[in-house]
């Protein structure tokens, strides 16, 4: 049995040995997963999908389109010499890369938040990006990954980055049709020493879609990252995140921003393990919630004996709309060491009385005053964004869903 | 940083001076629980039937259920049929009906601790509070009971109470803490022996601060004792209770059940100082410290403040909580924690709001030195009715060592759009550029750390009364006594 295969028959094993999470597990107290359990079988058809127009279009990016999974060339565009390609390719192509490759399928139940799901997505996973870039290399243009889907599939992401390389990557998900179905992604990440490494994930399926993801990502010495999730779509959407601070000078920002409405449910786990002294994590998460949706923030900071002079912020900020909205959040922070600056807060609260009355005293309705103060509010998490077109499609995306956004976009493109 | 070396030594070393035995005859029934047991102390305190049937229920319950474990603490599990359920110092059957007859060494007892029994004391102008003693499994003195009760506030032993007070006590017990709300408290429902019972009638301010005093003193006992305050419409109390017990290597359990009733416009203040004995340097001995608290804010208008300044205890499992239930109610939660040598504590609160424009604060203060790890873990929650409810959260760790561990573990949920919520929490330690300009200013670096530790408690020790303050004060102050030069 090869070594890839080896690993993937332990991932089966710790999926059979613990099974897809209930609400009786601490991390997901607050999210019912049972029914995605007749999702979770990835369904491999040839089904054409015409992806014409999809995605962020303006972008000038390389691209790797991913249909219900499976790497699709001829939509894609990738760079020559540098080594981007499908995972199902890599593995054949690549002997010697097997091994190295092997290890980003290893899971193990002591990982932390680890599940059913993530298991499962090791222990089935056929296709993805490989992504491996060589020290000192930088990727030219951003790396835009595309995920179309009307399916249940499964896909992991690899992604390498040597000495000092620089890479910025995004993952964009859509999803077609009405049917029922569940996207089960991950991207595990290894930072070499220097290397920098800033990464999107925007979720924007459709409204019946069920999104299960994960993003693990390992650092060396001084390297640095930073995560921006944007959740618009899906009816269910669930993210770990887990870095690991692993070496002296690491540093890490963790965006987040959710704007959800109709039932939608979202939450993000984070965890960000301080385990070496003089690293730095940021993290800052909000949330715009309406109708009925339900937002879930869990963000925890580990800071382990030895990690002296670790620096950790962490904030997260909430709006509810409706009175039916409902917002659960956990910043938490466990400290095994006494040279430490860390802190957290969280707010939930409405918009700003004084603010508004500012605008309407300038003539702006009361609904566009709103709607501008609330755009605002999401938008700060935004601003740590470095690529503009990515942004701005997200801003505009953001915009349409909330409510009376026709009001204000006049308003805002003068 | 050589201070923060210092006084973690210095924490290492702290004396327990409440850690003597009394040697006293006592009542103490073989270790064990069973239903005879249950059935044997409800006989010895002569208690009514329904009040028997209760515990039975509440003993019937715990043996289906299994004790915690998801607090970050680690222990050897108690075996519960190892501990007696019942001790009281001989001759308990009668209670005493004035001082001359209690036993003059467990008033020497209480004398030792500086808790001032005899009224001539009062009188003298000492302080002004009433105080219920128990020692072990019962109540054995509560003064002032005179003046008290020309005022109409009834302040007694609960086994009293249920005698005379019998459709008050049947009325609210187990009405916050129901028999089976988790498993220590379902214990302590099966098993409870004595504790404090309060009412204060309508409109009445309740003319001096109440006040109880525990004591563990026979070995391989647990105490479980049971407190039951009533506020009613538009009255107000204030009430302290403090905790002490004798050295021993082997863990005691402590498993108290505190249940407070707020009516209309009433308000509740109720300050704990715990200094259960915690263990060697060595983490051997001590008390578990496994403690429901609750208050219902049941009336509209209605105040309770939980403060609290826990040192004590090898184990600490407490979560002093409000559920605020009356509109316009307020619930307030103040903590000073200080965890030294192998000492763990998980402790926090509860805010649940349920009325409208209900209000909470939350202040916890936590001090880690040594080997010691002590956790914040509490939750907010609005519920869809609360409209206009309002939390403010502050969570504050000081960490002295590099062994210690200090962790937060805030729960909010919110499902009202009009809640105005905001938390925030630190972790740190003693800066030094602190203690440089408090140096330059001419205070020695103790001097400079006593204050910048009082400083960082202020908070909390604004919100004791008056006589326990100056205490708390001098508790911390000896805590940290000779860190420095």
């Amino acid at each position: 049995m090869s070594v890839l295969a080896q690993t993937q028959q332990d991932a089966l094993n710790l999926f059979e040995k613990i099974g897809l999470p209930t609400q009786r597990d601490e991390d997901w107290k607050y999210t019912d997963a049972s029914r995605l359990k007749d999702l979770l079988e990835s369904k491999v058809s040839g089904a054409s999908v015409d992806i014409h127009n999809l995605g962020i279009t303006e972008l000038d990016a390389y691209r790797m389109v991913f249909i219900n999974g499976v790497f699709t060339a001829n939509e894609s565009n990738l760079p020559q010499g540098i080594s981007i390609e499908s995972l199902a390719t890599f593995e054949t192509s690549n002997d010697n890369n097997e091994k190295e490759l092997a290890k980003l399928f290893q899971v193990s139940s002591s990982d932390p938040l680890m599940n059913g799901f993530a298991a499962y997505n090791a222990a089935t996973a056929k296709d993805g990006a490989a992504v491996c870039l060589k020290d000192n290399s930088k990727l030219d243009k951003p790396l835009y990954i595309l995920h179309v889907s009307n399916q249940s599939h499964v896909i992991r992401h690899g992604l390498m980055l040597g000495k000092h390389a620089e890479a910025e990557v995004i993952e964009h998900f859509i999803s077609l049709g009405e049917d029922k179905a569940l996207s089960n992604a991950t991207t595990a990440i290894i930072l070499k020493d220097g290397a920098r490494l800033e990464h999107s994930r925007i979720q924007q399926e459709g409204k019946s879609q069920s999104h299960v993801a994960r993003v693990e990502v390992k650092q060396l010495a001084n390297s640095s990252y930073t995560f921006h999730g944007v959740e618009l779509g899906g009816i269910l959407s669930r993210t770990d995140l887990v870095v690991d601070l692993h070496e002296q000078g690491a540093s890490c920002s963790l965006n987040g921003l959710f704007v959800l409405g109709g039932r939608q449910h979202v939450d993000h786990h984070t965890r960000i393990d301080h385990t070496a002294p003089h690293c730095t994590s940021r993290e800052h998460y909000r949330t715009v919630l309406d109708g009925r949706s339900h937002g879930v923030f869990n963000g925890k900071v580990m800071v382990h004996e030895g990690a002296i002079k670790t620096d950790s912020n962490m904030s997260n900020g909430n709006i509810l709309l409706s009175k039916n909205a409902e917002i659960d959040t956990k910043p938490e922070l466990e400290i095994y060491n006494d040279d430490v600056k860390c802190a957290h807060g969280a707010t939930i609260g409405q918009l700003d009385d004084k603010q508004l009355f500012y605008l309407r005293s300038r003539g702006i309705s009361a609904e566009a005053a709103q709607e501008l103060l609330t755009f605002a509010f999401a938008d700060e998490v935004l601003v740590a964004m470095s690529n503009q077109t990515v942004r701005s499609y997200v801003e505009k995306a953001a915009f349409a869903k909330l409510p009376h956004s026709d009001d204000l976009e006049g308003l805002l493109s003068e | 940083m050589a201070t923060n070396e210092e006084i973690q030594k210095d924490l290492e070393k702290r004396e327990y001076d409440a850690g003597f035995t009394t040697d006293i005859e006592s009542d103490t029934l073989p270790p064990g629980l069973n239903e005879d047991v249950i059935r044997h102390i409800s006989a010895k305190k002569n208690e009514p039937q329904w009040l028997l049937d209760w515990r039975l229920e509440a003993y019937r319950h715990w043996l289906t259920m299994e004790e915690p474990t998801w607090a970050a603490v680690d222990y050897t599990p108690t075996d519960y049929q190892s501990i007696s359920y019942y001790s009281a110092p001989k001759p308990a059957d009668s209670g005493p009906d004035s001082l001359d007859e209690v036993d003059p060494k467990l008033l020497e007892t209480y004398d030792k601790l500086g808790i001032p029994l005899r009224e001539q004391e009062f009188l003298a102008g000492v302080k002004n509070i009433a105080v219920d003693a128990v020692f072990d499994s019962v109540s054995v003195a509560t003064t002032f009971k005179g003046k008290l009760k020309d005022a109409g506030v009834i302040f007694c032993p609960i086994s009293e109470a249920v005698h005379d007070y019998p459709e008050l006590v049947q009325k609210y017990l187990g009405s916050v803490v129901p028999q089976g709300d988790n498993f220590f408290a379902a214990l302590n429902s099966a098993v409870f022996t004595d504790g404090s019972f309060v009412y204060i009638p309508k409109g009445v301010r309740c003319p001096m601060e109440l006040s109880t005093y525990f004591r563990i003193n026979a070995l391989n006992t647990g105490q479980f004792e049971r407190t039951l305050i009533i506020a009613d419409e538009g009255s107000h109390v204030s009430y302290l209770e403090g905790c002490t017990a004798p050295m021993r290597d082997e863990n005691q359990l402590h498993a108290a059940v505190v249940e407070l009733v707020a009516l209309d416009d009433a308000e509740i203040k109720y300050a704990t100082v715990q200094n259960w004995y915690p263990g060697d340097e060595n983490g051997v001995g001590g008390i578990y410290n496994f403690v429901t608290k609750r208050a219902d804010c049941r009336g509209d208008r209605s105040k309770v403040s939980w403060t609290q300044v826990e040192t004590g205890s090898a184990i600490t499992w407490k979560y002093p909580s409000c559920i605020l239930r009356g509109d316009d109610s307020v619930g307030k939660f103040f903590s000073v924690a200080v965890t030294t040598n192998c000492q763990q504590a998980d402790t926090g609160t509860k805010m649940i709001h349920l009325g409208k424009n209900t209000k909470s604060t939350i202040i916890s203060k936590g001090i880690s030195a040594g080997r010691a790890q002590q956790s914040y873990r509490g939750l907010v929650r609005m519920g869809k009715n609360a409209e206009n409810a309002r939390n403010f959260t502050q969570c504050d760790s000081l960490l002295l060592g590099d062994k210690c561990g200090a962790h937060t573990f805030p729960y909010v949920e919110v499902k009202n759009a009009t809640a105005t919520l905001e938390h925030e929490a630190t972790t740190s330690k003693i800066g030094e550029d602190q203690l440089f300009y408090c140096q330059q200013r001419g205070l020695s670096e103790e001097d400079a750390v006593n204050m910048i530790v009082n400083g960082f408690c202020k908070d909390v020790f604004d919100e004791l009364p008056m006589e326990f303050a100056v205490e708390a004060n001098r508790l911390m102050e000896v805590s940290l006594e000779g860190s420095v030069g």
